[in-house]
């Protein structure tokens, strides 16, 4: 590079960077950077990585891209960025790209026990069919299986939910977002009727308070952490208070740091509703008109099998309490029970069922959850004072029952990823709604989003086992019917029977009820707790695994083809973010190779199967729906071609490529701008896939409160994405808040106006007792949920606790992120964190490598005992970025039995010297 | 070469001695000053990424920095294709993913 260009290239550097800044820059150093950038295209986009959703610039060259910034136009981070979304421009050049399609061969032909080879795209999907065929035809519907992901864009999760549920009429598809948003989005339905958070990021700049409940927010939403601390700094009335089971950076700026045991956040919560109600500062006015109480059963389980057929031994004693559980004198006290009663599960069916109760009832279930018996349950650090930790916890009360202080709560997977998660996320809801502290700028409980687009994609879409897009789910007949109606399918082609959660896949490969399974945008081989069975299962057993992939993964390695996908800027595509906001961006640069995304995959594979191949009579066993046969889902060829449809219509042409969908035509002379799309290119059929399957898409929610606006609008220049409902061209900030959101009914004031589970039967404490339902239209409900145990423990064994998560470097598995060299340098192995104490009792010290192990596995690790994340004595952390050290093998696959998400932070581990 | 547009913030009254040291680093220049509110814009040129982010670390070290903070990348002259996984795992049989024998004892 010269130096003339060199020079005028840093004006541009430093023009972009105050911009963002809002330093004004002088005029000459303007025109100089635009002069500089004069063959460097700029064009807006988002970045790749978590739930915050920043607003980059992406500046290509030549086919390539030359350079990122933050857009200083975006209202979620104004210009700036962390160091992830700094090295956006650099994930897709990665050495070990994946160009060609890869299948593991013996002797010309694939052979599951093979080597990789570099095969054909026709190769691939002629065994891919083949393979499916064999499958399809032997075990129907439920046989085959999509693992999907909170990271697909818009209209890949589309395509695929499309495919899955009404080309091949199967329910077997969920995302990873089942491991990060599930109890969440449970916890919506269950207390509003309906998905995603009332507020939006703006709740951070009008706030007198922030209370992070298990979110370490400064390194896994570092800018929303930006502007929390910008807030805290300007304002010195402000306060932060950090609830977690360990010191982390998040702490480093808190008012207050709350250290408590795992699992006790349940107890916590119901101190805090008791200290409401004692000190009379139930917002009555508030709570008369818009909530009812509710509550449901206690014995459901923990989301393991009901059999220990599959166990290593070392797991049945945990597996056994599935069955029945021994309450200890903690929840005896708290379930206003006897310790040592033997309690059967009996609910571990029916978890998500509840019903009314009075708030006399409500008050005698919290009453048991006193400071002193809350403190001395939940005191997380056994070095700290315990009036130290009773002190606190009265602070914490006092902040939020405040009247003159607006609070907002955010979690993440701390309250999500738990054994009752569904519960402590009803229960932030709870202490908001007592107080009338919700749906109100700088006041209320705001669920943050882990992934990109798990609000835009997986949720929004229905990319899950039980759901259909827009809050629609699969077992309601009315919702059902909608859909076949927009999709112009015939009446009951859709299978009404919920299918496989993404753990339940991974059990299905292992005992053979699933024998097809389809990888797209996520690593779920190490992803997923107890990876050694399911590793063991795909390798093993007799099935067919395919990966889409840019990168070799472990999943990749595992599979028995590998398709080379199309990473972010590659593609056209849409995010949806943790407030609503949905953004989109063009196509920057081709993808390398044969690489192609994963909408083209999925409209290929569709082109090789027939209506006669699909919409014949399905076995799906369990099946017991009205208007069905136990056991099967009838033909509906007969109705299809009724409606115009001959059987040998391809799946390609009647639910993707059909008449209406084809008038979107490519090349589009409305918002390419140039740019190509090299889907729509390699298709060669005229039409604009993305554009027509989006805006198909959206007239699930056009008038059902989840409105989006049209492609186009997404693409306008001064547009940075748009907050749904989008009304009349306006975006919705505050939902179910009369002044902010149109849906609600004149005059409400406020109107929980979502729809599902809005009737229900009222009983006691213990169960309901009256069947009659009452209608709880345009409520909200305060549910009490008792605190229970973890079921897995430290013992005389394995004696310390082990937790995972994330660290602010590395993005999940690292398959993007490593392939920086200074993210990778930065944080270049997992270590696990450890007291200095702990670890000199067992002999290591600092760098030390130990064996860590747990009943389902054994890893090896650097010891650390300093640095970001400071723990408790019997407490450990270890991030699950690394695949060379596996922490998947030693997790525990309990799940919140409602929302079935893993619970990836309470394992009980023993550590001793390698 | 690595162009990145770097914003540092130290309290308003340590703007002035901040230019000065961050004038002396190598590879940097200061452009934009708000001394008002403490914010100085610069530039940080650096061969390779793994420079650059020494770089950052270097200014982030220096006493008073309140925020330094990467905002703009140019990065069309570093042809650098970055490694992969580390080499351990790029071959067939791959411990991380065997299933360890004591578990089929």
């Amino acid at each position: 590079m010269d130096v003339t260009r060199r020079e005028f290239l840093k004006t541009s550097a430093a023009a972009a960077t105050a911009t963002a800044a809002g330093i004004t820059v002088p005029a000459t150093a303007l025109a100089q950077s635009q002069e500089a950038e004069a063959d460097v295209q700029w064009d807006k986009s988002v970045c790749r990585f978590c739930g915050t959703g920043c607003g980059i610039m992406v500046g290509t060259r030549d086919g390539r891209i030359v350079a990122t910034k933050g857009d200083p136009d975006a209202p979620v981070n104004k210009g700036l960025n962390c160091i992830k979304g700094y090295f956006n421009g650099k994930i897709v050049y990665g050495k070990d790209r994946l160009t060609r399609p890869l299948m593991r061969m013996k002797d010309g032909k694939f052979d599951k026990q093979g080597k990789f080879q570099a095969v054909s795209w026709e190769q691939a999907f002629d065994e891919m069919e083949k393979q499916f065929r064999k499958t399809y035809s032997e075990m129907g519907p439920h046989g085959v299986a999509i693992f999907g992901s909170g990271q697909y864009t818009i209209p890949e999760g589309y395509v695929s939910a499309k495919l899955m549920k009404a080309g091949f009429r199967s329910n077997n598809i969920d995302p990873n977002a089942r491991h990060c948003m599930a109890s969440a989005v449970v916890a919506f339905i269950q207390t509003f009727g309906i998905d995603e958070p009332a507020g939006n990021y703006d709740d951070i700049e009008h706030t007198d308070a922030v209370v992070t409940w298990g979110a370490n927010m400064a390194e896994c939403h570092p800018i929303l952490w930006a502007r929390v601390s910008d807030r805290r700094l300007t304002n010195d009335n402000v306060k932060l208070v950090n609830l977690t089971t360990m010191s982390n950076q998040t702490s480093d700026i808190a008012d207050t740091e709350i250290i408590f045991k795992p699992g006790t956040d349940l107890a916590i919560q119901n101190y805090l509703l008791r200290e409401i109600i004692r000190r009379d500062a139930v917002n009555q006015a508030f709570v008369d008109k818009h909530c009812v109480f509710a509550t449901g059963p206690y014995d459901i389980g923990y989301g393991m099998r009901a059999t220990d057929k599959f166990c290593y031994d070392a797991e049945k004693d945990i597996q056994a309490k599935e069955l029945k559980v021994t309450l200890d004198k903690d929840e005896a006290i708290a379930q206003r029970k006897k310790a040592g009663e033997v309690v059967e599960q009996n609910n571990t069916k029916k978890p998500v069922k509840h019903w009314l109760i009075g708030f006399e009832d409500f008050k005698k279930a919290v009453e048991p959850y006193t400071l002193d018996f809350v403190a001395e349950l939940s005191r997380g650090d056994p070095d700290e004072d315990l009036e130290s930790h009773k002190a606190k916890l009265k602070a914490l009360a006092d902040l939020y029952v405040d009247q003159d202080r607006k609070v907002t709560s955010f979690w993440t997977m701390g309250f999500n990823q738990h054994y009752r998660g569904s519960w402590v996320n009803e229960q932030i809801y709870a202490i908001h709604l007592l107080l009338g502290k919700q749906c109100m700028p700088g006041n209320g409980a705001f669920s943050l989003t882990g992934q990109p687009s798990a609000c835009g994609t997986a949720r929004e879409v229905g990319t899950f086992a039980h759901r259909l897009p827009a809050d629609l789910v699969v077992f309601n007949p009315k919702h059902r019917a909608f859909s076949e109606e927009l999709w112009k399918l015939p009446p009951k082609t859709l299978n009404p029977k919920v299918g496989s959660h993404i753990t339940k896949i991974m059990r299905d490969l292992e005992d053979g009820n699933v024998k097809w399974a389809w990888v797209q945008v996520n690593n779920p081989f190490q992803a997923t707790a107890n990876a050694n069975h399911w590793i063991s299962a795909a390798r093993n057993m007799d099935n067919f695994i395919v990966v889409s992939d840019p990168y070799p993964t472990v999943s990749a390695k595992v599979a028995d083809l590998i398709l080379p996908t199309a990473m972010i800027f590659e593609k056209w595509g849409l995010y949806g973010n943790a407030e609503r906001r949905t953004q989109a961006w063009r196509q920057q640069v081709a993808p390398p190779g044969e690489a192609m995304g994963d909408v083209w995959q999925g409209l290929e594979f569709a082109k090789r199967f027939k209506l006669k191949d699909v919409w014949g009579e399905q076995p799906i066993p369990g099946l017991k729906a009205e208007g069905f046969e136990d056991g099967k889902l009838p033909s509906v060829l007969a109705e299809a071609q009724k409606m115009g449809y001959s059987p040998e219509d391809t799946l390609y042409d009647v639910l993707f490529a059909n008449a209406e969908n084809r008038k979107v035509k490519w090349p589009d002379n409305t918002v390419s701008k140039g740019h190509g799309n090299h889907i729509a290119e390699k298709l060669g059929d005229g039409w604009f896939p993305e554009k027509a399957l989006f805006n198909e898409y959206r007239q699930f929610g056009v008038g059902h409160q989840h409105d989006l606006a049209e492609f186009d609008v997404y693409y306008g220049d001064k547009v940075r994405g748009l907050k749904w409902p989008v009304v009349n061209g306006k975006e919705t900030q505050w939902r179910f808040n009369e002044k902010y959101d149109p849906y609600c009914a004149k005059g409400s004031g406020f109107d929980f106006y979502g729809k599902a589970l809005k009737a229900l039967p009222s009983g006691d404490l213990d169960k309901p007792t009256n069947p009659e339902k009452t209608s709880l239209a345009g409520k909200a409900k305060i549910f009490f949920r008792p605190y229970a145990a973890p079921p897995e423990k430290p013992d005389n064994n394995y004696d310390l606790w082990l937790n995972t998560g994330r660290v602010l470097e590395h993005w999940h598995t690292g398959t993007m992120t490593r392939r920086v060299p200074e993210l990778h340098r930065a944080v270049p192995t997992a270590v696990i964190f450890m007291h200095p104490d702990d670890a000199s009792k067992r002999g290591l010290k600092r760098n030390d490598v130990a064996w860590l192990e747990s009943r389902r596995g054994k890893i090896k690790a650097v010891v650390e005992t300093q640095g970001r994340n400071r723990m408790p004595r019997g407490y450990t952390f270890i991030p699950f970025f690394d695949e060379s050290v596996f922490v998947n093998k030693l997790c525990l696959d309990v799940t919140c039995p409602m929302s079935k998400e893993t619970d990836f932070k309470k394992a009980a581990v023993k550590v001793y010297k390698a | 070469m690595n162009i990145s547009g770097i914003l540092v913030v130290v309290a308003s009254e340590r703007v002035e001695a901040m230019v000065t040291q961050l004038n002396q680093m190598d590879g940097i220049d200061v452009h934009h000053i708000d001394a008002a509110t403490g914010r100085i814009v610069i530039t940080q040129e650096a061969e390779t990424i793994s420079d650059e982010v020494d770089g950052l670390k270097r200014i982030r070290a220096l006493p008073g920095i309140i925020l330094a903070e990467m905002s703009y990348h140019n990065f069309e002259d570093d042809t650098e294709l970055l490694e992969g996984i580390p080499a351990e795992l790029e071959g067939e049989d791959l411990d991380s993913v065997k299933v360890p024998g004591f578990l089929n004892e």
